[in-house]
């Protein structure tokens, strides 16, 4: 009657329930009102009256690029990304964990691996329009240049991609993962990334700015590295993190 | 008889379950300690109070806890490493939580595609038909009663109609109705061949499951066998029982001199009896009194209580 289950159909399965389990009503206004703050910080930003009679009209773009730049990468890559994934990324399978319902995955002829795909698929599918529209519409209001809007949505999406994996890992790593996670945003990626282009390359927030300076020449002082290895060292991270995911899911003991 | 045999031994059961000198140990605590057993078809009750290492024994079996020491095989395999034997198992866990945001159907469907059921939701249409729970129910189990959550949890473990079922007390919170068709279900499993893994708190629900049963106490086994020979033993034990009276130095020498107590002590206007036959002492006291023309107010048994049998059973 039973029998075991392939890795595509647990990752469908592990996903399904996900999905049902994260999407709550508190997380979803919570989250949404954070996204909105920082729209609105961009929007006064970008429609600020400044002095700017002595300027000419491309140093007038080029200072509100930088405003743009400077705001996208301190707000929306140091908090709304980090933190919007970090809430649904801990809630998967380490809340799981917490509550006891991860035996419900863990014992059942599935493979390790696919859980954990399944579990960042589905934080990941709900993160994505959490981060990318506040962050868009935040970049148009900042700077109606198409090259920021893609920038931006670009390296949203890759930031989302990697931290999304790590929290995946944090939560079968510890509990109270969210508490975990926080500390690592606000210190690692808020105070130490801050601290110069060498710490930024071992911060996400490092490469996602990068994407941002890669694109629109505007350089700030935590992205320096090039499109190509922004867009790559995040993928490796969640590789890596989705790998040790799974290792550590065959190796925990599940309550 | 001359020229007849005697009749051949019933065949041993096979062991679906073996659990070979397993200990568990969460750094200095020793949740399990040095455990040995088999089990095979039919229905087995793990009997132990609260505490006693039940559910930390049926978490190794099914892999989810990896033992300190020694080997716990589940159909001859290790279900922390082999995927196979982990769809043969069918487990009902103490916790409550359920993915709360399922419907009943939708849950019970959701642990038939886990276990690669092929047409999940028929099992799962069947499985909560076993455990009388609406299929048409459309709200969350978050929202159900524990006795209902309960069934819900017996569906899930029963939907890949597995070869070992393994039930960490799972009639708690169950109405007597429930209790009583859930043991026919039990039972009606156990006699297709299932290994039916029962624990329980309880001594009258181990009693009406009538069953082998291994009774852990502090982490040990400390006994197995036929339920009633178990029971026999226990009643065969020193009972001791509190006896409060007008006069309790007069009934206590009474009963001595009468060979109704082994030990007697007063304590306030109480007597603390302990007697080897305590049917024979229920029979007596009260004639014993009346003859003395001393008042009786009240008596109850010292340990009558689970944990004193284990502790009974630990100790002798």
């Amino acid at each position: 009657m039973a029998g075991t289950v392939s890795g595509i159909r647990t990752i469908a399965i592990t996903y399904r329930i996900l999905i049902r389990q994260l999407v709550t009503t508190g997380r979803m206004i919570a989250l949404s009102l954070i996204g909105l703050a920082v729209v609105l910080v961009g929007w006064s930003v970008g429609n600020a009256e400044r002095n700017e009679f002595f300027l000419d009209a491309e140093s007038i773009a080029t200072l509100r690029q930088e405003d743009a730049v400077f705001i996208i990468s301190l707000i929306g890559f140091t908090i709304l990304v980090p933190v919007v994934a970090l809430v649904f990324a801990a809630a998967t399978l380490g809340d799981m964990r917490e509550d006891g319902t991860l035996l419900y995955l863990w014992l059942r002829p599935m493979p390790r691996w696919a859980v954990a795909v399944g579990a960042w698929l589905s934080s990941l599918t709900i993160s994505l329009p959490l981060t990318l529209i506040p962050l868009g519409l935040t970049a148009l209001a900042l700077d109606t240049d198409t090259e920021l809007v893609v920038a931006t949505l670009l390296a949203t999406a890759i930031g989302v991609i990697a931290y999304t994996a790590l929290f995946v890992l944090l939560g079968t790593l510890v509990r109270n993962a969210i508490v975990w996670g926080l500390g690592y945003v606000i210190i690692w990626e808020g105070i130490v990334a801050a601290f110069g282009t060498a710490a930024a390359k071992v911060a996400v927030r490092g490469y996602t700015s990068s994407i941002l300076t890669a694109r629109t020449d505007i350089e700030i002082e935590v992205g320096n590295s090039t499109q190509t290895t922004a867009i790559l060292v995040p993928l490796l991270i969640a590789l890596g993190a989705l790998t040790l995911a799974s290792l550590r899911l065959g190796s925990l003991e599940v309550e | 008889m001359p020229g007849s045999l005697p009749p051949p031994p019933p065949p041993p059961k096979v062991p679906m379950v073996a659990v070979t000198n397993v200990t568990k140990a969460y750094g200095d605590v020793v949740a399990v300690s040095d455990v040995t057993f088999t089990v095979g078809p039919g229905i087995t009750a793990l009997l132990g109070p609260n505490g006693a290492g039940k559910s930390t024994l049926f978490r190794m079996m099914c892999g989810l806890a990896p033992p300190t020491r020694g080997t716990v095989h589940v159909l001859g395999q290790n279900a922390r490493t082999n995927a196979e034997v982990r769809g043969k198992i069918g487990l009902a866990p103490q916790q409550d939580a359920l993915f709360d945001r399922l419907s009943a159907l939708e849950f019970v469907e959701m642990m038939a595609l886990t276990h690669g059921v092929a047409d999940a939701r028929a099992a799962a249409i069947h499985a909560l038909g076993l455990v009388d729970l609406d299929v048409n129910e459309p709200k969350g189990v978050g929202s159900y009663s524990k006795g209902m959550r309960q069934r819900v949890k017996l569906a899930a473990a029963l939907v890949n109609d597995p070869e070992v079922l393994i039930l960490d007390e799972p009639l708690t919170g169950l109405d007597p109705v429930q209790r009583r068709r859930m043991i026919e279900l039990f039972h009606e499993l156990a006699d297709l061949g299932k290994c039916v893994l029962v624990s329980s708190h309880v001594l009258d629900e181990v009693a009406r499951l009538g069953s082998e049963v291994l009774v852990i106490a502090q982490g040990r086994l400390a006994a197995t066998g036929d339920f009633h020979a178990l029971r026999n033993q226990m009643d065969d034990r020193p009972h001791r029982l509190h006896v409060e009276v007008d006069d309790p130095r007069r009934l206590g020498a009474a009963l001595f001199d009468r060979g109704l107590v082994s030990g007697v002590a007063v304590v306030g206007d109480a007597l603390e009896c302990t007697t080897p036959d305590v049917d024979r002492f229920g029979r007596q006291l009260a004639p014993t009194a009346k003859e003395l023309g001393i008042r009786l107010r009240v008596m109850r048994s010292l340990d009558d209580d689970l944990e004193s049998v284990f502790r009974y059973l630990v100790e002798r």
